[in-house]
């Protein structure tokens, strides 16, 4: 009886009958490969398209005169020492809320870089002059999510716009060392070395994590409450009573300025082949 | 890292992933060191509460009826699809966290943005962002309060007054030369008209 077959099953019908795919019968799609005009030969040769002696192709920063730009100006102050500064690789809100809603990323547990790295999505060079991550306002009218989120900058746009959906936002400073342990935990503790104590912020940055009104992790925290009122007031939402939330424990879980890992102090050793931590006699 | 820990935790026979948590570990410069009389725990304070005398800045947001808008101006299908315009309105006679003082004064200065309602309107679309646009707003609103609870100066010192009256004298006198030149003007362009 004559039916009415999908295009897809008479594909796989012929498909049964046809011989074995190989280098002999196949082709490219049609116009797929785009022959590259070579400079030779009749139409491209003698000046290669740049005429007889009115107009040659110029090197790059060459501005016809004696002493280019370029050369002139070898160095501009204002970018002295850029070199030495940190860097806070940028993730927007709105990359944080997709991770969120596609289940990448676990909010009934405090974010940290650690949890951010292991995303895969993103990562962190230390050597670089990467000090951590700084959270981007792009996004800020579309973010939902109620999170526990540590990282090491973010403006007062980013903290109004986490708050005011009832989360917690801190900004804290993570050393070098602290930092190569922090980004990928696992490969930390294959080392087998003691967890290292985490250092405190160079000068100029102890002013920035000091700040209450920066959510710092050296900052007051009565101040930070206060601050968390200032800013709703300031951006126009009804602060949220966090001490109601259900997830509060969580939600002002906080790690220690000298910890590195949620849960794990200082001078402990992780021992992954026998599954168990050596704890220091003598306090570190 | 939760996986680890929990690991960690059944196998070193300890029942509570709590009894791990951070709150155990303090170090010499932990936040109990360092603001010893602070409460260590976020927690959600009080309003400040309302005084009859002064404007104390604090706005209560639920009182306010905001609504979002499309701006005006460049910017093609952003500005044509994004609601960024903040248009803030609120009932003045009846809002009890202005004080009484401020609040006559409120009226008569922004009568032109009070409707016939009574509400007082205030629109931002200044950046290109809705929250900042709504801080902005807000600024607006307590700027008109302060502005109003300010002591009307109407004693003005005697120089001050003679300076006004100087240049209301010249502006006056300008406007009528230039009243007679133009006058002047026309009578040229007439016929002349021979007066016996």
């Amino acid at each position: 009886m004559a039916s009415l077959k999908h295009t897809s099953e008479k594909a796989l019908q012929m498909l049964r009958s046809l011989p074995r795919l190989s280098l002999a019968n196949i082709r490219d799609n049609p116009h797929s490969r785009i022959k590259t005009k070579r400079g030779r030969g009749q139409h491209r040769g003698d000046f290669h398209g740049n005429g007889q002696k009115r107009w040659t192709v110029l090197r790059l920063g060459y501005d016809c005169s004696n002493s280019p730009f370029y050369l002139r100006f070898k160095y501009e102050p204002y970018y002295q020492g850029h070199h030495l500064r940190r860097q806070y690789p940028p993730i927007t809100l709105k990359t944080l809320q997709m991770l969120i809603d596609s289940n990448r990323l676990d909010t009934s547990r405090p974010i940290d870089v650690a949890s951010l790295c292991t995303t895969g999505l993103f990562q962190i060079f230390p050597d670089e002059k990467q000090f951590g991550f700084q959270l981007i306002d792009e996004g800020a009218e579309c973010f939902k999510a109620k999170i526990n989120i540590e990282v090491q900058h973010a403006s007062e746009l980013v903290i109004a716009a986490i708050e005011k959906n009832g989360g917690v936002i801190r900004t804290a400073y993570y050393d070098q060392k602290a930092l190569h342990a922090l980004r990928d935990p696992k490969k930390f503790f294959e080392r087998g070395l003691p967890i290292p104590r985490r250092m405190i912020p160079p000068q100029d940055a102890v002013e920035y994590y000091s700040n209450p009104k920066n959510r710092g992790y050296l900052a007051d925290p009565e101040a930070i409450s206060h601050e968390r009122l200032v800013l709703a007031q300031k951006y126009g939402y009804k602060l949220p009573k966090i001490e109601d939330d259900p997830q509060y424990n969580m939600l002002i879980e906080t790690k220690d300025p000298r910890q590195i890992f949620y849960g794990l102090e200082p001078g402990i050793v992780v021992n992954l082949k026998d599954k168990c931590i050596i704890k220091p006699k003598v306090d570190v | 890292m939760l996986k680890l820990t929990k690991l960690i935790v059944s196998n070193s026979g300890v029942r509570n992933i709590r009894i791990l948590s951070a709150s155990c570990y303090k170090s010499d410069i932990s936040l109990e060191t360092l603001y010893p009389n602070s409460k260590q725990n976020i927690f959600t304070p009080s309003p400040p509460s309302l005084s009859q005398e002064k404007f104390n800045g604090y706005i209560p947001i639920d009182q306010l009826q905001i609504s979002y808008d499309r701006a005006s101006g460049p910017g093609g299908q952003n500005v044509n699809k994004v609601a960024t315009k903040v248009d803030l309105r609120f009932h003045v006679q009846s809002a009890n966290w202005i004080p009484e003082k401020a609040k006559q004064q409120l009226i008569e200065n922004n009568k032109m943005k009070i409707n016939k309602e009574g509400f007082l309107i205030i629109k931002s679309d200044l950046t290109r962002y809705q929250q900042m646009n709504l801080a902005d707003a807000l600024e607006k609103l307590r700027n008109l309060i302060r502005e109003a609870e300010k002591p009307k100066n109407v004693e003005l010192s005697p120089e001050t007054l003679e300076k006004i009256r100087k240049r209301q004298e010249i502006a006056a006198n300008q406007r009528l030369i230039q009243k007679r030149q133009k006058s002047a003007t026309k009578e040229g362009r007439k016929e002349p008209s021979l007066d016996l």
